[in-house]
């Protein structure tokens, strides 16, 4: 059990050898902020994902020939659908009028092909993937419809790159706990060997193993935790930095708002830094000085 | 497990000395016994070549005892023995009626709170304050902030560094360092001090007056078992010397006039 006793003589220990445990949690900082980045792209691009798989738009494109009582009755059919909360037709030349607006660009020189009429659907955003390939399915059989843009596959592509990003994280993840393992048994080792006299004398006066290991215990689990704390104060400030210059552009470009770890994910990494450096330590300890 | 479970403000006052764990074996005659019993003891590092070899000995309790012989005679291998940093190869060892060599390894912890150990180089942290090299033998048994303060400032005052428990161990003189040590080996009240040549870095008069020490917590009814070959101490106290040699522990009289008492006081050093 951790008592006052072991907090005090870890906190005694870390402030003599302070030198060395700075070095160690640089160390265990430098590998954390690989895995922070890792699960920071992926925590991002899981919420991009989510935005798009849920978009609750579908872009009917129609073809050129579609008659105006052919677009009319397409358009009450969805307005009647379930699930289906508003319809929009765009005609060739407000596509045109609204792109030239936004990108402020002259498109004289684009035919008028580059700009299909289209229908706008707008569906619930709880509207169950089934029934939403269902409606596809039915308007792609009709004579007018050219195209369906459902955002479907770009959602795949979406799953696809945080499938990579999640596996690459837990690559990481191996490479931190080897890290961790290897930077806080070493440091412990190496502590236990600057303090051998007062492991002695402890030994002498009847101190149990226990006794003994305590503090170097804490002082392994405060170090894997305060890596991990500073990494992520460091990938905070870069973070926070970074999204501050862009200024909004990038949530408007990829639809939601850049955010940091969530909580559970920045309090889970220092917690896996606390009883990943416990480990170490334990594992450096195995060999206490005979006496 | 130490019995400090129910410390009071009582307890300030009263002589406190952590307890062996009794085992099965535990006899409850032990009180009578003499305090320690070598039995027929062997232990050599080397094959063929043993340093105590069947060595019997007895000492009672409150005794103060020079243990006197030449080079590898076997003082600090029988002092470590009492320790159990060594095990012995044969005999036995009863220590307050329990057999040391028997002990499990966890109950080793519990032993050596029964026995103040002294060294020759000290063995004291030298990044630590005085206070914290004697506090850490009561912070071992789990005591109160409080009443540590008050056994470390008496014990610190007994050994006549009152008032220096701030001091880095470091920077003490060879002699104020192995007062430091004493300190720390009598603060927990153990029934049993081993003092292994603990003047063999000191000039003679603070030899002497190490020793005095020594004699000062022996009439406090410690046993002291003091191991040297430092032949001018042997001649200052008349105590009772036991010489190692060849492996076997010989008593033998000394520091009492020889006309009066008619002892032979001639030492095989």
């Amino acid at each position: 059990m951790l008592s006052i006793g072991t907090t005090r003589r870890a906190q005694r220990g870390m402030l003599r050898e302070w030198r060395l445990h700075a070095l160690s949690v640089f160390s265990l900082a430098v590998a954390f902020v690989c895995l922070g980045a890792a699960l920071l792209v992926v925590t991002n691009l899981r919420a991009v994902e989510d935005r798009w798989a849920h978009a609750g738009r579908v872009s009917v494109y129609l073809k050129d020939s579609i008659s105006t009582p052919d677009v009319e009755a397409l358009k009450s059919a969805l307005t009647a659908t379930a699930g289906v909360k508003s319809v929009r037709y765009i005609s060739s030349g407000q596509a045109r009028q609204d792109f030239a607006q936004t990108e402020k660009k002259n498109l004289a020189g684009l035919s008028q092909e580059a700009f299909p009429s289209s229908i706008e659907v707008e569906v619930q955003p709880d509207m169950a993937d089934a029934e939403l390939t269902e409606m596809v399915t039915k308007l792609e059989k009709l004579p007018g419809v050219d195209e369906i843009e459902t955002y479907q596959a770009w959602t795949d592509r979406l799953a696809r790159l945080v499938r990579g990003g999640v596996a690459a994280s837990g690559i990481l993840a191996l490479v931190v706990f080897a890290s961790v393992l290897a930077v806080v048994g070493s440091t412990i080792r190496l502590a236990l060997q600057r303090r051998r006299t007062e492991v002695e004398v402890l030994k002498l006066v009847g101190a149990t193993d226990r006794f003994i290991k305590g503090p170097f215990l804490v002082e392994g689990s405060a170090q894997g935790a305060m890596g991990a704390m500073g990494a992520l104060a460091l990938l905070a400030t870069l973070f926070f930095l970074v999204k501050g210059r862009l200024d909004g552009e990038l949530s408007s470009l990829i639809g939601v708002e850049p955010s940091f770890l969530p909580w559970p994910i920045a309090l889970g990494m220092v917690g896996v830094g606390a009883v990943l450096g416990a480990l170490a330590a334990l594992l450096g300890l195995r060999r206490l000085v005979a006496v | 497990m130490p019995r400090f479970d129910d410390q009071d403000d009582a307890q300030e006052s009263r002589p406190f000395r952590p307890l062996l764990r009794q085992g099965p074996r535990f006899a409850r005659d032990a009180a009578a016994r003499p305090i320690l019993m070598f039995e027929d003891v062997y232990k050599s590092y080397r094959p063929g070549a043993p340093v105590l070899r069947g060595m019997n000995l007895v000492i009672e309790r409150g005794e103060f005892v020079f243990i006197t012989g030449p080079s590898g005679s076997g003082k600090s291998t029988l002092l470590r023995l009492l320790y159990r940093s060594e095990t012995v190869d044969e005999g036995r060892i009863l220590f307050m009626g329990r057999d040391i060599a028997r002990l499990k390894d966890d109950s080793v912890p519990f032993l050596r709170r029964n026995i103040g150990v002294i060294f020759q180089d000290f063995k004291l942290v030298k990044t630590w304050s005085v206070f914290e090299n004697v506090a850490i033998t009561l912070e071992v048994l789990g005591l109160p902030q409080r009443l540590i303060k008050a056994r470390v400032g008496e014990a610190l005052e007994r050994v006549g560094l009152a008032g220096r428990g701030s001091d880095a161990a470091g920077v003490l003189s060879g002699g104020e360092q192995q007062r430091v040590a004493v300190a720390r080996a009598i603060v927990g009240e153990p029934a049993l001090i081993l003092a292994d040549e603990p003047t063999g870095n000191l000039d003679p008069q603070l030899a002497i007056d190490i020793l005095g020490l020594f004699e000062e917590i022996h009439e406090s009814g410690t046993t002291v078992l003091f191991a040297t070959h430092d032949r001018s101490l042997l001649d200052v106290r008349s105590r009772r010397l036991i010489v190692l040699d060849e492996g076997k522990a010989m008593d033998v009289a000394m520091g009492i006039a020889p006309a009066e008492e008619g002892y032979d006081n001639e030492l095989p050093l």
